[in-house]
């Protein structure tokens, strides 16, 4: 399975639920069609569904209803062989992390590139790459566990667009970073999106998707807002 | 090679993460090994010197009469009749007051006031390697004493009984200790990465997300079982040698190790010992993976 890049469409979701044990609804009747290539902000509230829509395009989870297809491939019925190769094409950047704290940076980043089995020289060089662009070349060696919140947020990101995927999935990139290192992130998610990947962001930081050229998607109670919802959308009313 | 050499540095990385675990491990399949190869050493040794005592099993008809020659052609018609034989022998009662004059060397003078046909004439029976077993021997000699005029029938019983009660107890022991054999080292590898496993649920959960597929996650533990096979095999038959090295060193001499030739293990059965041991170490690691890890 390849995610290539022009593809008309990389990612099909078609009246997707989520319904979480007991009952509460994460995503309700969601469609969405995102093209290879592009750059998708998904904006709303805490709860929204941002983090699931995520977790239902990387695999994580499951939808209770509907279909999710990512390169042409529905994640509903995809074959349990099939799922490390369409993952070690996405890349994700966790709100949590999931980094090993008892491990390097360098260690961390280099796990992505590792399951898909790539020359030791290549993962060394692309991992100093990494760390020069996200300033964090002095922490090569040092433990996960011992980083700010902060530098541990770059470090997923490094992870994530470590493999070069074509897919790039981001939850909440920038929530423990300065102005000046979120400008840094997303320099690099575009150079990303520039080389070809599609990347999606969720966020509830307004001001990395404010005056952005790139398609804004907002949720709202597991719902996604149309342009008629959105002037009544509680983001817009606040102060 | 790019398979080869990251599956290696994982596994390094485990081995280094989990050393004390894996090293306890590793000694108590040593031991397993050892134990269970000491006495398979023992067990093959007595079988081999059983094999030797058959080459030499006699058994002596003692006769009220010598028999004629008719008489012994008859008999010797009932003997191969029963069962086939190598040689038959008949001992007149002078031959054998002969041969126990030689026997006697220098002391002949003994049977100075003796009569030379104080000793019953005999018939040597020297059967063929299919008597396998103490009963078909103990069969056959009831027979022989059912013969014309014999008195009573010697083989040794005694010492063959013993040495085939022996042999009969070191096969159970042998047994016993191979059953702890694949009970410890299936078990003991199964729980060693059982452990890993959990101590490594969060890295496991982590590496499945990033697309780390099932060979890229079982494999170092598979490696891991195949090394404590390898290693702990290895070890407990190489403290085994020592131990036979010196019991050789310290008994030499007449003794049973000379009675019985004792030597130690070809290299074709060292070879299998250590296979066999891999496959378990392995097939513990296997089961463990299957059960314990849902990929």
């Amino acid at each position: 399975m390849n995610i290539q890049p022009g593809n008309k469409s990389i990612i099909e979701i078609f009246k997707a639920t989520k319904i979480y044990t007991p009952d509460v609804v994460a995503l309700e009747d969601i469609s969405l069609s995102v093209p290879s290539g592009e750059m998708l902000f998904v904006t709303g509230m805490s709860g929204a569904g941002k983090t699931t829509l995520l977790k239902l395009i990387c695999g994580m989870e499951h939808p209770d209803k509907g279909l999710v297809e990512v390169a042409g491939k529905n994640l509903t019925r995809i074959k349990d062989k099939e799922i490390p190769r369409l993952r070690q094409q996405i890349g994700m950047a966790y709100q949590d992390f999931k980094l090993l704290p008892d491990r390097t940076v360098a260690q961390n980043i280099a796990m992505a590139m590792e399951v898909s089995y790539q020359n030791i020289r290549t993962i060394k060089k692309r991992v100093k790459e990494l760390l020069q662009k996200l300033r964090l070349e002095h922490k090569h060696d040092a433990l996960a566990g011992k980083l700010s919140r902060g530098e541990q947020q770059r470090v997923a990101i490094a992870r994530s667009i470590a493999n070069s995927p074509s897919l790039i999935l981001a939850d909440e990139p920038t929530g423990n970073l300065d102005s000046r290192t979120t400008r840094l992130v997303m320099d690099l998610f575009e150079q990303c999106n520039t080389a070809g990947a599609t990347v999606i962001i969720a966020t509830h930081d307004e001001a990395i998707y404010k005056n952005s050229i790139h398609r804004v998607l907002e949720l709202y109670g597991g719902h996604i807002l149309t342009q008629a919802d959105r002037s009544i959308s509680p983001l817009n009313n606040m102060p | 090679m790019k398979f080869i050499s990251t599956i290696l540095l994982q596994t390094k990385r485990n081995l280094q993460k989990t050393w004390p675990t894996q090293f306890m491990t590793l000694l108590t399949v040593s031991l397993s090994v050892l134990i269970f190869s000491f006495f398979f050493l023992i067990y093959m040794n007595m079988i081999k010197a059983g094999e030797n005592l058959k080459d030499d099993l006699r058994l002596t008809i003692y006769l009220e009469d010598e028999p004629v020659l008719e008489m012994q052609m008859q008999l010797v018609r009932k003997i191969t009749n029963f069962s086939p034989v190598d040689e038959i022998r008949f001992t007149s009662r002078e031959d054998a007051f002969k041969r126990l004059a030689a026997q006697l060397g220098d002391n002949v003078d003994v049977l100075d006031d003796l009569d030379p046909s104080f000793l019953p004439p005999s018939i040597e029976v020297y059967p063929k390697k299919n008597l396998n077993t103490l009963a078909q021997i103990q069969r056959f000699s009831e027979y022989l004493a059912t013969l014309p005029g014999a008195i009573k029938v010697q083989y040794g019983q005694e010492w063959v009984e013993r040495f085939n009660y022996f042999t009969k107890l070191l096969r159970i022991i042998v047994f016993l200790s191979g059953f702890l054999l694949i009970m410890t080292t299936t078990f003991m590898v199964a729980y060693t990465i059982r452990l890993a496993v959990v101590a490594r649920q969060a890295e496991l959960e982590i590496l499945r997300l990033l697309g780390a597929t099932n060979g890229y996650i079982r494999t170092p533990f598979l490696i891991e079982g195949f090394l404590q096979g390898l290693l702990g095999s290895s070890l407990g038959l190489l403290a085994l040698f020592f131990l036979y090295s010196w019991i050789e060193i310290r008994f030499t001499g007449p003794g049973i190790l000379q009675l019985i030739d004792f030597t130690f293990f070809s290299p074709n059965m060292i070879g299998i010992i250590i296979a066999v041991s891999i496959l378990l170490c392995t097939g513990g690691g296997f089961s463990s993976l299957r059960k314990f890890m849902r990929i």
